[in-house]
């Protein structure tokens, strides 16, 4: 389940601001509470992916360590992409709560 | 052991050297960001923990050559636009250069127009092929795994741009016909080398787009075969 909605995930992780990976992956774990416990690596190819698409933009960088670093930031298209999926995400959500709010008869 | 891991991780990504590269720089500076904040004494712990959560690199490796893939099939649907449209450019223009320079009529009409008819039609062929892989590839998603669905829409768009390529070949084909038919009413001057230079140029667009066919149709084989994916 987890998987058909990493993109959404990703894409509300950097809904704050520009990032690099690791603080991408760094931000789903806080703000899920550790429940998305996902093999780290995988989302690499998910940040590829949705710059692909044009949902991301990326620029090169160099870190206070001195390696290069890739940043990711949000497009308008991404943007836009993000509001929809959280509102398919709402209402579905809510739909399912009402179901499970319903007392056994 | 983090050089280790990102050699084994980016050798299952030869195929494609510039993301080869991309991946392992990016990599590496999580791996070691994630081992600097492990706050172990140790640095082999520290590193072998963050390659710990990293994942399974030929997982991962897979992962990445699916968006590879898509990208080339792009780049494939791009230069079969951008072709088809330079050869109809450097077709127009001959035409309008033989009318400028008053250039003598072909030899022989009749199989003139017969090549003629040919070449034009291949043209459309090739046009509305390309069209419909493009239309086709740009409403399809990129899954995150390669999976039978995509391999067959993969599938499909190759065999649309390979129909496309012969068409486009048949045309560029015509084209040569027509211009020693051309060449064959006239005599020898410098106004030759226009209509050569835009036949060359014709001949180098129709040989890009087969080589970005065949890039695309490579990198398809060698995710189908993990074994040719380790040593390509």
């Amino acid at each position: 389940m987890l998987k058909g909605h990493l993109d959404m995930i990703v894409l509300a992780a950097l809904s704050p601001g520009p990032a690099h990976g690791y603080a991408v992956i760094e931000s789903i774990r806080r703000l899920s509470g550790g429940g998305f416990d996902l093999p780290e690596g995988t989302v690499y190819p998910v940040l590829h992916r949705l710059e692909q698409a044009g949902l991301l933009s990326s620029r090169w960088t160099t870190a206070p360590s001195g390696r290069r670093r890739r940043v990711y930031a949000l497009t308008g298209r991404g943007s836009r992409a993000l509001a929809r999926q959280r509102a398919v995400w709402e209402r579905f959500s809510g739909a399912i709560g009402g179901l499970f709010r319903r007392k056994p008869a | 052991m983090i050089a280790d891991y990102l050699e084994r991780l980016t050798s299952r990504l030869a195929f494609d050297p510039a993301l080869a590269r991309a991946v392992r720089e990016e990599v590496e500076d999580h791996l070691r960001e994630a081992a600097a904040r492990h706050g172990s004494d140790e640095p082999a712990a520290a590193e072998r923990h963050a390659i710990a959560n990293f994942g399974d690199p030929a997982a991962i490796a897979a992962q990445f050559a699916v968006a590879s893939l898509a990208r080339r099939a792009r780049h494939a649907g791009a230069a079969a636009v951008l072709m088809l449209a330079a050869v109809f450019v450097l077709m127009q223009a001959r035409l309008a250069w033989y009318a400028a320079t008053q250039w003598p009529a072909i030899g022989m009409p009749e199989l003139g127009a017969a090549v003629f008819a040919i070449d034009r039609y291949a043209f459309w062929a090739a046009l509305l092929l390309t069209v419909a892989g493009w239309v086709y590839l740009q409403t399809r998603g990129v899954p995150a795994m390669l999976d039978t669905r995509y391999r067959r829409e993969l599938a499909r768009f190759a065999l649309l741009c390979s129909l496309a390529s012969a068409a486009l070949i048949a045309s560029v084909a015509g084209d040569a016909i027509l211009t020693c038919l051309r060449f064959a009413a006239a005599a020898w001057s410098a106004h030759f080398v226009v209509p050569l230079a835009s036949l060359a140029v014709e001949v180098a667009c129709a040989a890009l787009l087969v080589s970005r066919i065949r890039a695309m149709a490579r990198t398809s084989s060698v995710l189908r075969d993990p074994r040719r994916q380790q040593i390509c």
